[in-house]
């Protein structure tokens, strides 16, 4: 009996192992794509192992498509226009993307498999994107819930950026968090220094990238990003510029005010800080020097619950209240804003902004809210 | 714990560093389809569905979002949120992302906090998933029916 069960169990056993081995070497022939051709933008080829998705084939030849879900289908940032092959839009996809972009062919990266020849478009300021190793130059606490990360390059040694675009940091895997996933953040440093940059990274509550940053990283340690990316960036003109922003937002405002002072521009410029509170204000004594440096530039730090220890003299309330009080007093036919920032202080400034004359298209906001 | 490959596809999205930090199952080893039977019998033992529940727990987050991060005053209960930029999805695998809003809801009386998502009332609402034991945003579902004050007697 008991040898009978031994027997079944083995023959059992063995069919499994086998039925797996031939998984394995269907898997090897014939899921085996070959090599295959990407074309892009009609002009360049790159000829790839099939079998991967399109955004690890493009990566594997140092094309950076923005992806911040490790290639999951989560973020749908890798959007771009496939114009041959790439198959059905998949069911992973459908949510993701709107009629418009399904009819005009648009795709996330990350899903379309390379089985065959692909031709796809994408913008060419993709190709300035690149791959960088970094290491901690500086790590300090600006508030109690947002860091200056100070980040010096190794490899490439050079970034050139235009003030206003971010990068995005990845993460070592920690504590559970095993896998890599990367996060954007707004370069908050001149753009005339080409070998270093600074992010304002803010805790995000059982935030995958903030904690690392916050919790994890030492000085001196090694980080990957990806960038310099977005078309977040001062526009010409000569009439007023309105800035606001709260929290880590304040990041690309410090490039762009830094690009306005080398400039000497002679512009207009109010800036609105929100906070909640005196603890949540940072960076003020970096502004005076801006005021110092920049004829017309004006720094508005609002509280909407200061503290009764704080001693607040500045301006209290939302920061929707002193954006709406100045504009109603100035020619908004030409005026600019530049927003950054939570999407709630986001939309609640452009439905101000809008009800008091300045048009959609001369608000200007980073799209990755 | 036997599973369908579909199911054991969706618990991934479930655990530690996948979607979040530390996941939506804390130290929960059942099956979700049982995490979610025992506190529908729970709810339906008082007579409350989901829906309710999550409803109450949406009009805090929309009256939060007034104050801009700022603390809001709603009588009985303060509320305050934080709304980070990026989405995260459901880990059910459904199509459509949610933002990132996080609710603190505070009860005067009862000096009791209680901390969720915009997602946990996805969660909720569509799901009856009110996280499982021990993760960071477990809603207890009685105790969220005493702390939302929601009429068991009718």
């Amino acid at each position: 009996m008991l040898n009978h069960i031994i027997f079944t169990v083995a023959v059992l056993g063995g069919i499994n192992g086998l039925l797996a081995l031939l998984l394995v070497i269907a898997e090897r022939f014939f899921a085996n794509y070959g090599e295959c051709t990407i074309t892009i933008n009609e002009k360049r080829e790159l000829r790839v192992s099939g079998g991967s998705s399109l955004l690890v084939a493009l990566k594997t030849d140092k094309i950076f498509l923005p992806s911040a879900c490790g290639g999951r289908g989560t973020c749908a940032y890798c959007k771009c226009r496939i114009t041959e092959g790439g198959g059905p839009v998949l069911p992973t996809e459908e949510s993701l993307l709107s009629e418009d972009e399904i009819a005009d062919n648009v795709r996330l990266a990350c899903q379309v498999k390379v089985k065959s020849d692909l031709a796809i478009r994408l913008p060419e300021e993709l190709f300035q994107i690149q791959e960088f190793k970094a290491r901690v130059a500086g790590l300090e606490d600006l508030t109690y819930d947002i860091k200056l990360v100070k980040l010096r390059l190794v490899d490439p040694t050079d970034i050139q950026f235009t003030p206003g675009q971010y990068v995005q940091l990845q993460n070592k895997p920690y504590a559970k968090a095993k896998e890599t996933v990367s996060r954007a953040y707004s370069i908050a440093s001149s753009a005339i220094d080409t070998k270093n940059i600074d992010l304002m990274i803010r805790l995000v509550p059982e935030g995958m990238v903030t904690t690392w940053v916050h919790h994890h990283l030492k000085q001196d340690e090694e980080v990957v990003f990806t960038g310099p990316m977005g078309d977040f960036r001062l526009h010409e003109g000569d009439a007023e510029i309105i800035m606001i922003a709260g929290g880590s937002g304040l990041a690309p405002m410090v490039s762009i005010l830094d690009e306005l002072a080398r400039n000497k521009s002679q512009r207009k410029i109010t800036f609105f800080f929100g906070a909640v509170s005196k603890k949540d204000l940072f960076y003020v004594d970096e502004m005076k020097q801006f005021q110092e440096k920049i004829p017309k530039f004006t720094f508005v730090p609002a509280l909407s619950q200061p503290d009764p220890e704080d001693n607040w003299k500045g301006q209290t309330g939302l920061i929707t209240i002193p954006v709406e009080n100045h504009i109603k007093k100035i020619d908004t036919a030409k005026s600019q804003a530049y927003l950054c920032g939570s999407p709630g202080m986001i939309n609640a400034c452009i439905k101000v902004l809008s009800s008091n004359g300045i048009t959609k298209e001369r608000i200007f906001y980073d799209p990755f809210a | 714990m036997k599973q369908t490959p579909e199911e054991a596809r969706i618990r991934r999205n479930f655990e530690t560093g996948i979607l979040s930090k530390d996941g939506f199952l804390g130290s929960d080893e059942r099956h979700i389809h049982d995490i979610i039977q025992e506190d529908l019998q729970t709810l339906s033992r008082l007579g409350v569905y989901p829906d309710e529940i999550a409803q109450r727990l949406k009009h805090f987050i929309d009256e939060g979002k007034k104050g801009l991060e700022g603390k809001i005053d709603l009588g009985a209960f303060t509320v305050q949120i934080r709304w980070d930029r990026g989405m995260i999805p459901c880990p059910f695998g459904e199509p459509g992302l949610h933002p990132k809003i996080h609710a603190r809801l505070f009860h005067k009386t009862k000096q009791r906090e209680i901390r969720y998502t915009q997602l946990g009332v996805h969660l909720i609402r569509k799901h009856g998933f009110f996280g499982g034991k021990g993760s960071v945003f477990r809603l207890e579902p009685a105790e969220l029916v005493t702390f939302l004050g929601i009429d068991t007697t009718k």
